[in-house]
Parts: C-alpha cells; structure tokens; sequence
C-alpha cells in the first residue's frame, strides 16, 4: 500500500478558508460564509473551527454549501455561549478561519417524505437537509422550535415560539405523514422525538451533540452507546455520527 | 532536502537494545489512535512513531457521562481507557501499521502485574520492537497508577515484563508523584530501556452556572493535559534525565519548536505530542519540518549534534 505514502492532496481536511459574509440572524445568533477549498460536504456534516485562546476546535454544523468555480461557500450558523463563539462574531469578512471538514457521516437521504424538526440552533442543518430534498424534489416539511420571537431564525414551514416543540410532533406526523423523520435539537428533544417516532414506527435520524477533542474519532471523549443487533457499543459523534438511527442509542 | 537529519536512535548503553526513530516525534497514546487514523492531516514519513491508544487484555468501554472538560491552556479527560484490547489490536490493528510501514510503541496497561505479564508476553510472541508501559493512568479505578508511584512494586512490575518482553522497553511515568527520582531509578536498574513522561496530572474541573437564581455545578475529575502542564513536564523530564542514563522521551504541553528546544535542554531524547493534535491536527509534521529547516540552516548535521549544543547551552 506505497500509496498511502503519496497524500491525496484532494483528501486534505484542514482549510484556511476567508470569511465572504457574517451577520446577526436573530438576537443571539449569526451567519458566516467561508471561502475555501472545501470540495464537496453531504447534508449533516459539520466543520470544526480553530478558534482563539481554544484548546479545543469548536464544531458547527453545515447550514448551507455552494460550489464556486474551484472553490466553495460553507455557511455555519451559530449561537453565542462562550469564548469561542464570541470569538467567532468579533470576526470580520476577508479574517481567515481554519476549519477541519468534512466531518461526521451526515444524513441518510430516503427517497421518501420527510418531516424535519429543528430546535434553536438545531435548524441549521435542518435549512441544508432542506434546500437538498427540495433540489432532489423529496416532500419534506420543516417545524421548528425557539424560545422567543427574538430567537427565531427564519427558513420554517413552521415556526413555534415558546414551549417546545415536542408537543408538536404527534401533530404534525398525523398532517404530515412523513415516512422518514430528521432532527437535530438538545438532549431532551432528541429524546422526546425518538420516543414519538418509534411509536409510528417511522425511519428517524437523529443528529447528537457531544464535546469534542479529536473530532476524527481518535480520542473516544465524544462517544455515546448505541445497541445494534442486541450488543451494545461505543459509537463516536464525531466519527460514526453525528447523525444516528433512532431506536438504537441508550440516552445517558 | 528532505527530513534524513531528523533521524536519531534510542539506546540503552547497559543492554544494548535500541529503537531507531525516522524523526523524534512521536504521536503521544490516546491522542493517535491506533494506526492510520490521522492520514487525512499528516504525511506518516514525518512521524518516528505513533504510541498506539492504551491496550488493556480485555475490550473496554471506558467512563460513563462527561470525558472531556476544557480548560485555559489544555483539557481534563476522563476517557477510562476506552480500547478494542490486546487481541483485536493484534486481529485487526496491527496489520494496518505493518502494511503501511508505520512504527509504533504498543502502550499497554493493566489492573494486576499478571495482565501486564501477559500483555508484554503477546507483545514478545508477535514481534513487537517497543513497548510504552503505562503505570501512572489517572483515570480509572484500580490498577496501574498504584504501581506507577512506589519504587519496590514499580521495580517488582517491571523486573517482570523485563523477563518476558526482550523488545524496547519504555517506563510511562506519572507525575502525580512526590519522588520522581526514586521511581526513574527503580526503572533503570529493573532494565527498562527507556523513560517516557509525564502522564496527565490529575485535575478537577469546575463549572458554575447561575441561571434564574440558582446555581448550577458540573464537576469533571480526571487527567489534565496540555500546554498548561508543560512546566512540570520541564520539571519533570529534568528530574529524572539527572537521575538516569537511559534515554528520556518527554511528553506534556508540547505544540512549538521552542517547546521541542526547551525539552531538549533537559534532556530529552525524544519527544511525544499529545493534546496539540487536537488544535492542529498536522502539528507533528509542521514541527519534523520546522525542526529539519532549523537544523539545515543552522548547520547541524545530526539530530544528536543539535541535542548535544542545546543540553550545553
Ligand atoms: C456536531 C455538532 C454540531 C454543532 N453545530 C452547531 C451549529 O450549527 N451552531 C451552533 O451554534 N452550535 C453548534 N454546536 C455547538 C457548538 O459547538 C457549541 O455551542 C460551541 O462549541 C460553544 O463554544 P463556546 O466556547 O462559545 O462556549 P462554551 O462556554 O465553551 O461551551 C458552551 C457549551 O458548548 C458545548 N461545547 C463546548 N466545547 C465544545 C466542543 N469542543 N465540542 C462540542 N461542543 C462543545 C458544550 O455543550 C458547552 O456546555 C454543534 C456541536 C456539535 C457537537
Ligand atoms: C484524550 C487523552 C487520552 C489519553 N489516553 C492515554 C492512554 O491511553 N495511555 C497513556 O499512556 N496516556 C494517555 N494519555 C496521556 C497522553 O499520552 C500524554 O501523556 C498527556 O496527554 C500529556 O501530553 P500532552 O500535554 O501533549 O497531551 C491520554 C491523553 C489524552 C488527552
Ligand atoms: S472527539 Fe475524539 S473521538 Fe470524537
């Protein structure tokens, strides 16, 4: 296997990309385009980016993708909690920022109509798996939760504004009928939607959040327990995921 | 030119055995993986060795719940030695670091001298050129830290290895000890080859949240890491070069060239990197080609040459 000596240029996963655009989308949330070399990503994988004073590189999901000539648009969505997402809003269009990506398995795409669920900043690979299942004429339907009107980021077909949204959900699979389900939220809902959907019986991706060290599956700081074929094991979130099947992780 | 002047070999001058390094930068265990793991972000030709995740004789799954805490300047982990084990490392593992070439030390660990015996026995039968004993893990229960900080069981734990495992022999040590001397003398004179510190130290961390009136507290206990130890793994790797003649590898907080310096300075031979991996995933190759730059243009031939000037600087 001498080959593996001869790096694949095109195999390369770290990017200095340069910021194209960054603005506030709602009162504690932005949007930043990064220009780089990045080739191509699958709806579902997230990037993790180098940031200030940071041990650890922060991951944030690929809200949106686009090819340029032999360059690409990488849009992250992210919402302010601490240092490094500060760090990210001080930054300027033409800044630099180094980021790993691809990362992670992303999402399976069935050829079937797909409820998608998104809460807070949850929606952001929500608004990518979206604008692909339109491009591939798929029937899908986006419900959304925030904790505020100043919350909301737009891109829902529907929006809902305080509570949760789990209380929504055995709603909108009796309109909606989906046969497959997405979802990327907290713990809780991740949870609660697993819950709903195993009840209907309805294919369910879920997409999990861990803290992250490695981020290439190396480290095992970010895995979880899945059970597969009645034997339990540890899965990383950052490699095997973060996108797993519904009925198959044991929640902590 | 290419990075032939990184080249340096380990040696024990007492028994003679040695380790040939390519370059001495080592990936540091539990930051590399197993094997090609990191091949999207480095070119393998400019790392000596990678120091295989800690293989323990059974398949573990590790800690429950939180396993890495950040803090300013490294982290705290508490992975709980998550491994595949010494026969699916050997089954499945081990032929794709033959295939591709790469060199690497088995780091292993046990509970009871015996799972360390047999380890270092699997390691012999199959042909293993070096092996990283871990005595000095943080994180789990029982087991090798107890070994790792008293001098007598430290020097009966690897008298015992010594007489199953004929490869490179390297000594993990922790530095959560008060006697870092005594524990590298009883190493040397067990016929270990080789010192490689420092382990994680141990850490708390803390977090407070204050959230509608109450306060919220998440505590992680576990093995803190990174630049933020490197002045105790200077202390360290000082103490114990002083107190032995076998060689040193040094292993805490390093990221820089001025680091892999600054080691050398006391004494090290070699150098593993760890936590740094995760903020720059292709540091091993910036540092072999930073370092084999610095060489050439200052005129240094050998690696040991540099070694030498640095120490009597
Ligand atoms: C796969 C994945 C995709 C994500 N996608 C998005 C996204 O699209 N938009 C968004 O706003 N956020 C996303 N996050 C969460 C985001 O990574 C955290 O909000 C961010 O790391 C916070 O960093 P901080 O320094 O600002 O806050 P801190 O105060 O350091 O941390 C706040 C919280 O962020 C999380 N966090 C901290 N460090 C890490 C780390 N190294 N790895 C993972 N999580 C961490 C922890 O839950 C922590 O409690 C994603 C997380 C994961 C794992
Ligand atoms: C996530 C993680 C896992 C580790 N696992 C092991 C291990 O299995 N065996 C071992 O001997 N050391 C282990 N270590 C310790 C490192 O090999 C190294 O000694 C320590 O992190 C200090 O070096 P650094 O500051 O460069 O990270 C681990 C460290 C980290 C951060
Ligand atoms: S972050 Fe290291 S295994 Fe996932």
């Amino acid at each position: 296997m001498l080959s593996f000596f001869l790096r694949n240029l095109d195999m390369k996963k770290e990017f200095i990309g340069k910021i194209e655009q960054i603005e506030k989308i709602s009162s504690d949330a932005f949007k930043m385009v990064i220009l780089s070399d990045l080739q191509s990503v699958k709806c579902g994988q997230f990037i993790s980016i180098l940031c200030e004073n940071k041990t650890l590189r922060r991951p944030f999901s690929i809200a949106d993708f686009e090819k340029e000539a032999n360059q690409s648009l990488t849009t992250i969505l992210f919402k302010i909690k601490g240092q490094a997402t500060n760090y990210l809003k001080s930054l300027k269009i033409g800044d630099s920022v180094d980021f790993l990506a691809p990362l992670g398995n992303g999402f399976e795409i069935d050829n079937k109509k797909a409820l998608l669920i998104g809460a807070g900043i949850g929606i952001a690979p929500m608004l990518f798996l979206k604008k692909e299942l339109n491009k591939r004429n798929i029937e899908n339907y986006l419900i959304t939760g925030f904790k505020s009107r100043q919350e909301v980021i737009k891109g829902s077909d529907r929006t809902i504004i305080g509570g949760t949204v789990l209380d929504y959900i055995e709603e909108e699979i009796k309109n909606q009928k989906p046969q497959t389900v997405y979802c990327c939220a907290p713990t809780v809902v991740l949870k609660g939607v697993d819950n709903i959907t195993r009840k209907h019986n309805l294919k369910t991706y879920l997409a999990l959040e861990k803290v992250m060290a490695c981020s290439i599956g190396v480290c095992r700081g970010c895995v979880i327990k899945l059970i597969k074929d009645k034997k339990i094991a540890n899965y990383s979130v950052c490699k095997d995921g973060p996108v797993f099947l519904g009925g198959e992780i044991i929640w902590e | 030119m290419g990075i032939e002047n990184l080249k340096t070999t380990l040696k024990n001058e007492k028994t003679g055995n040695s380790l040939i390094l390519k370059t001495p930068l080592i990936g540091a265990s539990g930051t590399w993986g197993y094997n090609v793991e990191y091949q999207d972000y480095v070119d393998y030709k400019y790392l000596g060795a990678i120091s295989t995740k800690g293989i323990t004789l059974e398949e573990r799954l590790g800690n429950v719940g939180e396993r890495i805490f950040e803090v300013f300047g490294g982290l705290i982990n508490r992975i709980g030695l998550e491994n595949v084990g010494i026969e699916a490392f050997i089954s499945d593992k081990l032929p794709i670091l033959k295939e591709n070439n790469i060199d690497f030390l088995l780091n292993i660990a046990g509970n009871t001298i015996e799972d360390y015996e047999k380890l270092a026995l699997i390691a012999q039968t199959n042909n293993i050129k070096a092996l990283e004993v871990n005595v000095s893990c943080p994180n789990v229960k029982k087991g090798c830290l107890e070994f790792g900080l008293n001098p007598e069981s430290l020097y009966f734990l690897i008298s015992k290895i010594r007489k199953v495992y004929e490869g490179f022999l390297i000594i993990k040590l922790s530095p959560n000890t008060q006697d870092i001397k005594s524990l590298a003398t009883a190493v040397e004179s067990a016929g270990a080859d080789c010192i490689s510190a420092i382990n994680t130290l141990r850490g708390l961390g803390v977090k407070i949240d204050y959230i509608n009136n109450k306060f919220y507290k998440k505590t992680v206990q576990g093995g803190l890491s990174g630049t933020c130890i490197k002045p105790v793994a200077l202390y360290m790797v000082n103490q114990i070069s002083s107190a032995v003649k076998i060689p040193v590898m040094a292993i805490g907080g390093i990221s820089k060239l001025s680091d892999l310096f600054e080691f050398m300075a006391v004494g090290a031979s070699a150098f593993q990197i760890g936590t740094a991996n995760f903020s720059n995933p292709s540091v091993i190759e910036d540092l072999a080609i930073e370092l084999s730059e610095f060489m050439q243009k200052n005129n240094y031939k050998t690696f040991d040459d540099l070694k030498k000037d640095i120490k009597n600087g």
